[in-house]
Protein backbone atom coordinates (compact mmCIF):
# COMPACT_ATOMS: atom_id res chain seq x y z
CA UNK A 1 0.00 0.00 0.00
CA UNK A 2 2.69 2.47 1.05
CA UNK A 3 4.72 1.37 -1.94
CA UNK A 4 1.87 1.96 -4.36
CA UNK A 5 1.25 5.33 -2.82
CA UNK A 6 4.76 6.60 -3.30
CA UNK A 7 4.78 5.06 -6.79
CA UNK A 8 1.77 7.15 -7.82
CA UNK A 9 2.98 10.33 -6.16
CA UNK A 10 6.49 10.00 -7.57
CA UNK A 11 5.52 9.49 -11.18
CA UNK A 12 6.99 12.06 -13.53
CA UNK A 13 4.56 15.01 -13.89
CA UNK A 14 4.22 14.68 -17.65
CA UNK A 15 3.43 10.97 -17.25
CA UNK A 16 0.51 11.97 -15.06
CA UNK A 17 -0.43 14.57 -17.67
CA UNK A 18 -0.48 11.85 -20.34
CA UNK A 19 -2.72 9.72 -18.12
CA UNK A 20 -5.10 12.67 -17.71
CA UNK A 21 -5.20 13.35 -21.45
CA UNK A 22 -5.78 9.65 -22.08
CA UNK A 23 -8.73 9.64 -19.70
CA UNK A 24 -10.09 12.79 -21.35
CA UNK A 25 -10.09 11.10 -24.78
CA UNK A 26 -11.70 7.84 -23.65
CA UNK A 27 -15.29 9.15 -23.31
CA UNK A 28 -15.18 10.27 -26.95
CA UNK A 29 -13.84 6.93 -28.18
CA UNK A 30 -15.98 4.49 -26.24
CA UNK A 31 -19.70 4.13 -26.86
CA UNK A 32 -22.36 4.61 -24.21
CA UNK A 33 -21.90 6.15 -20.81
CA UNK A 34 -21.06 3.22 -18.60
CA UNK A 35 -17.29 3.29 -19.26
CA UNK A 36 -17.14 7.03 -18.72
CA UNK A 37 -18.86 6.75 -15.34
CA UNK A 38 -16.46 3.95 -14.44
CA UNK A 39 -13.62 6.45 -14.84
CA UNK A 40 -14.92 8.27 -11.76
CA UNK A 41 -14.57 5.06 -9.75
CA UNK A 42 -11.12 4.37 -11.20
CA UNK A 43 -10.02 7.91 -10.31
CA UNK A 44 -11.45 7.50 -6.81
CA UNK A 45 -9.54 4.23 -6.47
CA UNK A 46 -6.27 5.86 -7.57
CA UNK A 47 -6.93 8.76 -5.20
CA UNK A 48 -7.45 6.25 -2.39
CA UNK A 49 -4.17 4.54 -3.20
CA UNK A 50 -2.45 7.91 -3.16
CA UNK A 51 -4.09 8.80 0.16
CA UNK A 52 -6.04 11.72 -1.30
CA UNK A 53 -9.50 10.17 -1.35
CA UNK A 54 -10.99 12.70 1.05
CA UNK A 55 -9.90 15.74 -0.94
CA UNK A 56 -10.83 14.09 -4.20
CA UNK A 57 -14.34 13.22 -3.02
CA UNK A 58 -14.76 16.69 -1.59
CA UNK A 59 -13.90 18.43 -4.87
CA UNK A 60 -16.01 16.06 -6.93
CA UNK A 61 -18.91 16.72 -4.59
CA UNK A 62 -18.52 20.49 -4.64
CA UNK A 63 -17.39 21.02 -8.22
CA UNK A 64 -19.07 18.36 -10.32
CA UNK A 65 -22.24 17.45 -8.45
CA UNK A 66 -24.11 20.78 -8.74
CA UNK A 67 -23.68 20.98 -12.48
CA UNK A 68 -24.52 17.31 -13.03
CA UNK A 69 -27.73 17.67 -11.03
CA UNK A 70 -28.70 20.84 -12.90
CA UNK A 71 -28.10 19.17 -16.26
CA UNK A 72 -30.34 16.29 -15.22
CA UNK A 73 -33.10 18.59 -14.02
CA UNK A 74 -33.02 20.83 -17.09
CA UNK A 75 -32.74 18.07 -19.67
CA UNK A 76 -35.14 15.54 -18.21
CA UNK A 77 -37.91 18.15 -17.97
CA UNK A 78 -37.29 20.21 -21.08
CA UNK A 79 -35.58 17.95 -23.63
CA UNK A 80 -37.99 17.29 -26.50
CA UNK A 81 -39.28 13.71 -26.45
CA UNK A 82 -42.39 11.54 -26.33
CA UNK A 83 -41.57 8.76 -23.89
CA UNK A 84 -43.03 10.19 -20.71
CA UNK A 85 -41.86 8.50 -17.52
CA UNK A 86 -43.46 10.66 -14.89
CA UNK A 87 -45.56 13.78 -15.07
CA UNK A 88 -46.89 16.42 -12.75
CA UNK A 89 -49.22 19.01 -14.19
CA UNK A 90 -47.64 20.39 -17.33
CA UNK A 91 -44.20 19.08 -16.36
CA UNK A 92 -43.00 15.65 -17.36
CA UNK A 93 -39.76 13.68 -17.20
CA UNK A 94 -38.91 12.13 -20.54
CA UNK A 95 -36.76 9.12 -21.36
CA UNK A 96 -34.98 11.01 -24.15
CA UNK A 97 -33.94 13.74 -21.74
CA UNK A 98 -32.56 11.21 -19.26
CA UNK A 99 -30.59 9.48 -22.04
CA UNK A 100 -29.19 12.79 -23.25
CA UNK A 101 -28.24 13.82 -19.70
CA UNK A 102 -26.49 10.51 -19.10
CA UNK A 103 -24.45 10.92 -22.28
CA UNK A 104 -23.51 14.51 -21.50
CA UNK A 105 -22.79 14.15 -17.79
CA UNK A 106 -20.75 10.96 -18.25
CA UNK A 107 -18.24 12.94 -20.34
CA UNK A 108 -18.20 15.85 -17.90
CA UNK A 109 -17.77 13.54 -14.91
CA UNK A 110 -14.97 11.57 -16.59
CA UNK A 111 -12.96 14.61 -17.69
CA UNK A 112 -13.68 16.49 -14.49
CA UNK A 113 -12.62 13.70 -12.17
CA UNK A 114 -9.46 13.08 -14.20
CA UNK A 115 -8.51 16.75 -13.88
CA UNK A 116 -9.27 16.87 -10.15
CA UNK A 117 -7.18 13.75 -9.61
CA UNK A 118 -4.32 15.19 -11.66
CA UNK A 119 -4.10 18.32 -9.54
CA UNK A 120 -4.44 16.29 -6.35
CA UNK A 121 -1.48 14.01 -7.08
CA UNK A 122 0.79 16.49 -8.87
CA UNK A 123 2.77 19.20 -7.14
CA UNK A 124 2.49 22.38 -9.14
CA UNK A 125 6.23 23.07 -8.70
CA UNK A 126 7.11 19.70 -10.21
CA UNK A 127 4.73 20.25 -13.09
CA UNK A 128 6.27 23.65 -13.81
CA UNK A 129 9.79 22.20 -13.72
CA UNK A 130 8.89 19.36 -16.09
CA UNK A 131 7.26 21.81 -18.49
CA UNK A 132 10.41 23.91 -18.35
CA UNK A 133 12.48 20.86 -19.28
CA UNK A 134 10.09 20.30 -22.20
CA UNK A 135 10.97 23.80 -23.42
CA UNK A 136 8.21 26.02 -22.01
CA UNK A 137 9.47 29.53 -21.24
CA UNK A 138 10.56 29.99 -17.60
CA UNK A 139 8.48 33.16 -17.55
CA UNK A 140 5.33 31.13 -18.23
CA UNK A 141 6.11 28.57 -15.53
CA UNK A 142 6.93 31.39 -13.12
CA UNK A 143 3.47 32.86 -13.70
CA UNK A 144 1.89 29.46 -12.99
CA UNK A 145 3.81 28.73 -9.81
CA UNK A 146 3.62 32.22 -8.40
CA UNK A 147 -0.16 32.44 -8.99
CA UNK A 148 -0.63 29.30 -6.94
CA UNK A 149 1.63 30.63 -4.20
CA UNK A 150 0.15 34.12 -3.96
CA UNK A 151 -3.47 33.05 -3.54
CA UNK A 152 -3.29 31.66 0.04
CA UNK A 153 -1.26 34.71 1.03
CA UNK A 154 -3.85 37.07 -0.38
CA UNK A 155 -6.66 35.14 1.28
CA UNK A 156 -5.02 35.85 4.64
CA UNK A 157 -4.71 39.53 3.74
CA UNK A 158 -8.37 39.66 2.81
CA UNK A 159 -9.48 38.23 6.16
CA UNK A 160 -7.28 40.80 7.92
CA UNK A 161 -8.70 43.68 5.89
CA UNK A 162 -12.28 42.49 6.45
CA UNK A 163 -11.65 42.41 10.20
CA UNK A 164 -10.13 45.88 10.12
CA UNK A 165 -13.01 47.32 8.11
CA UNK A 166 -15.57 45.68 10.36
CA UNK A 167 -13.87 47.18 13.40
CA UNK A 168 -14.23 50.65 11.91
CA UNK A 169 -17.90 50.09 11.30
CA UNK A 170 -18.29 48.70 7.80
CA UNK A 171 -21.25 46.35 7.93
CA UNK A 172 -20.81 43.01 6.22
CA UNK A 173 -24.12 41.44 7.09
CA UNK A 174 -27.71 42.39 6.51
CA UNK A 175 -29.57 43.40 3.38
CA UNK A 176 -28.17 42.82 -0.09
CA UNK A 177 -27.41 46.51 -0.51
CA UNK A 178 -25.42 46.59 2.72
CA UNK A 179 -23.43 43.53 1.70
CA UNK A 180 -22.77 44.96 -1.77
CA UNK A 181 -21.51 48.15 -0.16
CA UNK A 182 -19.04 46.18 1.97
CA UNK A 183 -17.45 44.79 -1.17
CA UNK A 184 -15.57 47.92 -2.22
CA UNK A 185 -13.88 48.83 1.12
CA UNK A 186 -12.77 45.22 1.53
CA UNK A 187 -11.41 44.79 -1.96
CA UNK A 188 -9.80 48.14 -2.79
CA UNK A 189 -7.04 48.11 -0.13
CA UNK A 190 -6.32 44.47 -0.89
CA UNK A 191 -5.90 45.07 -4.62
CA UNK A 192 -3.94 48.28 -4.22
CA UNK A 193 -1.46 46.84 -1.73
CA UNK A 194 -0.88 43.65 -3.71
CA UNK A 195 -0.45 45.49 -7.00
CA UNK A 196 2.03 47.93 -5.52
CA UNK A 197 4.14 45.02 -4.23
CA UNK A 198 5.01 44.11 -7.83
CA UNK A 199 7.61 46.87 -8.01
CA UNK A 200 9.68 45.32 -5.22
CA UNK A 201 9.19 41.88 -6.70
CA UNK A 202 10.54 43.10 -10.03
CA UNK A 203 13.64 44.48 -8.34
CA UNK A 204 14.18 41.22 -6.44
CA UNK A 205 13.79 39.07 -9.54
CA UNK A 206 16.01 41.32 -11.58
CA UNK A 207 18.75 41.12 -8.95
CA UNK A 208 18.60 37.32 -9.37
CA UNK A 209 19.03 37.69 -13.16
CA UNK A 210 15.53 36.53 -13.97
CA UNK A 211 15.45 38.06 -17.45
CA UNK A 212 19.13 37.40 -18.25
CA UNK A 213 19.60 35.36 -21.41
CA UNK A 214 21.81 32.67 -19.92
CA UNK A 215 21.46 29.04 -19.01
CA UNK A 216 20.25 28.73 -15.45
CA UNK A 217 20.81 26.04 -12.90
CA UNK A 218 17.95 24.55 -10.95
CA UNK A 219 17.90 23.10 -7.45
CA UNK A 220 14.86 20.98 -8.13
CA UNK A 221 15.65 17.53 -9.44
CA UNK A 222 13.16 15.45 -11.39
CA UNK A 223 13.90 11.96 -12.60
CA UNK A 224 12.07 9.61 -14.87
CA UNK A 225 11.96 6.11 -13.41
CA UNK A 226 11.15 2.65 -14.72
CA UNK A 227 7.63 3.18 -13.45
CA UNK A 228 7.12 6.06 -15.88
CA UNK A 229 8.16 3.92 -18.81
CA UNK A 230 5.84 1.16 -17.64
CA UNK A 231 2.85 3.47 -17.25
CA UNK A 232 3.45 5.14 -20.59
CA UNK A 233 3.76 1.81 -22.41
CA UNK A 234 0.59 0.46 -20.80
CA UNK A 235 -1.30 3.62 -21.78
CA UNK A 236 -0.08 3.44 -25.37
CA UNK A 237 -1.05 -0.23 -25.68
CA UNK A 238 -4.45 0.48 -24.15
CA UNK A 239 -5.05 3.40 -26.51
CA UNK A 240 -4.12 1.36 -29.61
CA UNK A 241 -6.24 -1.51 -28.35
CA UNK A 242 -9.27 0.74 -27.79
CA UNK A 243 -8.94 2.38 -31.20
CA UNK A 244 -8.66 -0.97 -32.99
CA UNK A 245 -11.57 -2.44 -31.01
CA UNK A 246 -13.74 0.61 -31.61
CA UNK A 247 -13.18 0.95 -35.33
CA UNK A 248 -13.21 -2.73 -36.23
CA UNK A 249 -16.77 -3.03 -34.94
CA UNK B 1 3.49 38.75 -32.78
CA UNK B 2 6.09 41.41 -32.08
CA UNK B 3 3.51 43.56 -30.33
CA UNK B 4 2.56 40.64 -28.08
CA UNK B 5 6.16 40.04 -27.05
CA UNK B 6 6.65 43.72 -26.36
CA UNK B 7 3.67 43.74 -24.02
CA UNK B 8 5.10 40.97 -21.83
CA UNK B 9 7.67 42.99 -19.89
CA UNK B 10 8.85 41.85 -16.45
CA UNK B 11 6.44 44.26 -14.78
CA UNK B 12 3.59 42.92 -16.89
CA UNK B 13 4.49 39.31 -16.11
CA UNK B 14 4.46 40.09 -12.39
CA UNK B 15 0.98 41.54 -12.76
CA UNK B 16 -0.47 38.24 -14.01
CA UNK B 17 -0.23 36.28 -10.71
CA UNK B 18 -1.62 39.27 -8.79
CA UNK B 19 -4.49 39.57 -11.24
CA UNK B 20 -5.22 35.85 -10.91
CA UNK B 21 -5.16 36.07 -7.13
CA UNK B 22 -7.48 39.10 -7.18
CA UNK B 23 -9.90 37.15 -9.39
CA UNK B 24 -9.90 34.21 -7.01
CA UNK B 25 -10.10 36.20 -3.79
CA UNK B 26 -12.78 38.58 -5.13
CA UNK B 27 -14.77 35.52 -6.20
CA UNK B 28 -14.47 34.16 -2.67
CA UNK B 29 -15.35 37.51 -1.11
CA UNK B 30 -18.56 37.57 -3.15
CA UNK B 31 -19.29 34.13 -1.77
CA UNK B 32 -18.54 35.28 1.77
CA UNK B 33 -20.81 38.31 1.49
CA UNK B 34 -23.46 36.16 -0.21
CA UNK B 35 -23.84 38.55 -3.13
CA UNK B 36 -25.48 36.65 -6.01
CA UNK B 37 -23.01 37.55 -8.79
CA UNK B 38 -19.57 36.20 -9.74
CA UNK B 39 -17.27 39.24 -9.98
CA UNK B 40 -14.38 36.89 -10.66
CA UNK B 41 -12.78 38.83 -13.51
CA UNK B 42 -11.91 42.09 -11.74
CA UNK B 43 -8.20 41.22 -11.66
CA UNK B 44 -8.22 40.35 -15.36
CA UNK B 45 -9.76 43.73 -16.13
CA UNK B 46 -7.26 45.68 -14.03
CA UNK B 47 -4.33 43.86 -15.62
CA UNK B 48 -5.77 44.38 -19.11
CA UNK B 49 -6.18 48.10 -18.39
CA UNK B 50 -2.60 48.46 -17.14
CA UNK B 51 -0.67 46.04 -19.32
CA UNK B 52 -2.64 45.57 -22.52
CA UNK B 53 -4.94 42.98 -24.07
CA UNK B 54 -2.52 40.04 -24.34
CA UNK B 55 -1.37 40.14 -20.74
CA UNK B 56 -5.04 40.49 -19.81
CA UNK B 57 -5.91 37.41 -21.84
CA UNK B 58 -3.13 35.45 -20.11
CA UNK B 59 -4.49 36.52 -16.71
CA UNK B 60 -7.96 35.36 -17.67
CA UNK B 61 -6.66 32.00 -18.88
CA UNK B 62 -4.51 31.30 -15.81
CA UNK B 63 -7.28 32.24 -13.42
CA UNK B 64 -9.70 29.86 -15.13
CA UNK B 65 -7.02 27.16 -14.83
CA UNK B 66 -6.91 27.85 -11.12
CA UNK B 67 -10.70 27.81 -10.76
CA UNK B 68 -10.60 24.58 -12.76
CA UNK B 69 -8.46 22.83 -10.16
CA UNK B 70 -11.43 22.81 -7.79
CA UNK B 71 -14.28 23.03 -10.26
CA UNK B 72 -13.35 21.54 -13.65
CA UNK B 73 -16.57 22.81 -15.22
CA UNK B 74 -15.06 26.30 -15.07
CA UNK B 75 -12.37 25.29 -17.56
CA UNK B 76 -14.91 25.25 -20.36
CA UNK B 77 -15.42 28.98 -19.86
CA UNK B 78 -11.74 29.77 -20.40
CA UNK B 79 -12.45 31.49 -23.77
CA UNK B 80 -14.88 33.88 -22.06
CA UNK B 81 -12.35 35.19 -19.57
CA UNK B 82 -9.65 35.41 -22.22
CA UNK B 83 -12.00 37.45 -24.40
CA UNK B 84 -12.78 39.69 -21.42
CA UNK B 85 -9.06 40.45 -21.07
CA UNK B 86 -8.60 41.09 -24.78
CA UNK B 87 -11.67 43.33 -25.18
CA UNK B 88 -10.92 45.40 -22.08
CA UNK B 89 -7.27 45.73 -23.12
CA UNK B 90 -8.06 46.81 -26.68
CA UNK B 91 -10.67 49.33 -25.56
CA UNK B 92 -8.37 50.64 -22.81
CA UNK B 93 -5.68 51.26 -25.42
CA UNK B 94 -8.19 53.37 -27.32
CA UNK B 95 -8.75 55.41 -24.16
CA UNK B 96 -12.16 53.89 -23.47
CA UNK B 97 -11.50 53.40 -19.74
CA UNK B 98 -10.66 56.94 -18.70
CA UNK B 99 -14.09 58.44 -17.99
CA UNK B 100 -17.20 57.15 -16.30
CA UNK B 101 -19.40 57.22 -19.40
CA UNK B 102 -16.68 55.56 -21.47
CA UNK B 103 -16.27 52.87 -18.81
CA UNK B 104 -20.02 52.22 -18.98
CA UNK B 105 -19.81 51.75 -22.75
CA UNK B 106 -16.80 49.45 -22.34
CA UNK B 107 -18.71 47.45 -19.74
CA UNK B 108 -21.58 46.94 -22.16
CA UNK B 109 -19.25 45.83 -24.96
CA UNK B 110 -17.46 43.37 -22.65
CA UNK B 111 -20.82 42.02 -21.50
CA UNK B 112 -22.03 41.52 -25.08
CA UNK B 113 -18.85 39.66 -26.04
CA UNK B 114 -19.11 37.52 -22.90
CA UNK B 115 -22.75 36.68 -23.65
CA UNK B 116 -21.98 35.76 -27.25
CA UNK B 117 -19.18 33.39 -26.22
CA UNK B 118 -20.69 31.97 -23.04
CA UNK B 119 -24.10 31.06 -24.49
CA UNK B 120 -22.90 28.49 -27.06
CA UNK B 121 -20.47 27.01 -24.51
CA UNK B 122 -23.21 26.63 -21.89
CA UNK B 123 -25.54 24.93 -24.34
CA UNK B 124 -23.07 22.72 -26.20
CA UNK B 125 -20.95 21.59 -23.26
CA UNK B 126 -23.46 21.58 -20.41
CA UNK B 127 -26.80 21.40 -22.21
CA UNK B 128 -27.85 24.77 -20.81
CA UNK B 129 -26.90 24.31 -17.15
CA UNK B 130 -24.06 26.14 -15.45
CA UNK B 131 -24.11 24.73 -11.92
CA UNK B 132 -24.94 28.07 -10.31
CA UNK B 133 -28.08 29.63 -8.90
CA UNK B 134 -28.87 31.34 -12.20
CA UNK B 135 -29.88 27.95 -13.61
CA UNK B 136 -33.20 28.40 -11.85
CA UNK B 137 -33.80 31.40 -14.09
CA UNK B 138 -33.06 29.32 -17.20
CA UNK B 139 -35.49 26.69 -15.93
CA UNK B 140 -38.24 29.27 -15.44
CA UNK B 141 -37.75 30.53 -18.99
CA UNK B 142 -37.79 26.99 -20.35
CA UNK B 143 -40.93 26.22 -18.39
CA UNK B 144 -42.66 29.21 -19.93
CA UNK B 145 -42.18 27.53 -23.29
CA UNK B 146 -39.03 29.21 -24.62
CA UNK B 147 -36.42 27.37 -26.63
CA UNK B 148 -33.14 26.41 -24.95
CA UNK B 149 -31.10 28.99 -26.94
CA UNK B 150 -33.45 31.84 -26.11
CA UNK B 151 -33.66 30.78 -22.50
CA UNK B 152 -29.91 30.59 -21.93
CA UNK B 153 -29.31 33.75 -23.93
CA UNK B 154 -31.84 35.71 -21.87
CA UNK B 155 -30.43 34.37 -18.63
CA UNK B 156 -26.90 35.34 -19.71
CA UNK B 157 -28.02 38.86 -20.62
CA UNK B 158 -29.21 39.42 -17.06
CA UNK B 159 -26.32 37.72 -15.29
CA UNK B 160 -23.37 38.71 -17.48
CA UNK B 161 -24.23 42.35 -18.14
CA UNK B 162 -24.70 43.14 -14.46
CA UNK B 163 -21.60 41.15 -13.53
CA UNK B 164 -19.31 42.63 -16.17
CA UNK B 165 -20.44 46.24 -15.77
CA UNK B 166 -20.09 46.11 -11.98
CA UNK B 167 -16.66 44.45 -12.35
CA UNK B 168 -15.32 47.04 -14.74
CA UNK B 169 -16.48 49.84 -12.45
CA UNK B 170 -14.60 48.29 -9.52
CA UNK B 171 -11.56 47.87 -11.77
CA UNK B 172 -11.81 51.47 -12.93
CA UNK B 173 -12.06 52.89 -9.39
CA UNK B 174 -9.12 50.81 -8.22
CA UNK B 175 -6.92 51.89 -11.13
CA UNK B 176 -7.91 55.50 -10.49
CA UNK B 177 -6.64 55.16 -6.91
CA UNK B 178 -3.19 53.97 -7.99
CA UNK B 179 -0.37 56.46 -7.61
CA UNK B 180 1.07 58.18 -10.66
CA UNK B 181 4.48 56.84 -9.73
CA UNK B 182 3.17 53.27 -9.94
CA UNK B 183 1.15 53.86 -13.09
CA UNK B 184 4.18 55.30 -14.85
CA UNK B 185 5.91 51.92 -14.56
CA UNK B 186 3.14 50.10 -16.42
CA UNK B 187 2.90 49.81 -20.20
CA UNK B 188 -0.40 51.61 -20.51
CA UNK B 189 -0.40 53.38 -17.17
CA UNK B 190 0.03 56.80 -18.80
CA UNK B 191 -3.64 56.69 -19.80
CA UNK B 192 -4.67 57.20 -16.18
CA UNK B 193 -2.08 59.69 -15.03
CA UNK B 194 -3.18 63.21 -14.17
CA UNK B 195 -6.53 62.73 -15.82
CA UNK B 196 -8.19 65.55 -13.91
CA UNK B 197 -6.77 68.11 -16.31
CA UNK B 198 -7.59 66.34 -19.50
CA UNK B 199 -5.96 68.91 -21.72
CA UNK B 200 -2.53 68.07 -20.39
CA UNK B 201 -3.12 64.40 -21.04
CA UNK B 202 -1.29 64.35 -24.35
CA UNK B 203 1.85 65.79 -22.81
CA UNK B 204 1.86 63.04 -20.24
CA UNK B 205 1.90 60.24 -22.75
CA UNK B 206 5.68 60.19 -22.77
CA UNK B 207 5.92 59.32 -19.08
CA UNK B 208 5.45 55.57 -19.63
Amino acid sequence: MEKLRSFILNLYPTTKLFCTLFVCIIPFLLPGYLYSYLILLVCLFIAMLAGKAKFFANFVFKGLFPIVIMIFLLQSFFYPGDTILWSWGTFSIKQEGIDFSLQLTSKIVAIGSALILFFQITKINDLARSLEILGVSPKATFVLVSSFNIIPEMRQDMIRIMDAQRSRGVETEGKLRVRMKAFIPALTPLILSSFSSTVEKAITLESRAFTAQTKKTNLQQLEKTKGDKLVRTILLILLVFIIIWRFSL
Amino acid sequence: MKGIKKDFTLMAILLIPIGVAVNVVAGELVHLLKVPIFLNQIGTMIVAMLAGPWVGAATGAVSKLFFGVFDPAQLAFLPVSMATGIVVGLLAKKGMTTKIWKVTVTGFIVAIVAILIATPITIMVFGGASGTGSDAFTAVLLASGREIWTAVFTQKIFVESFDKIFSIFVAYFVVRKMSDQYLSKQNYGYLYINNKSNKNNKNNKKVG
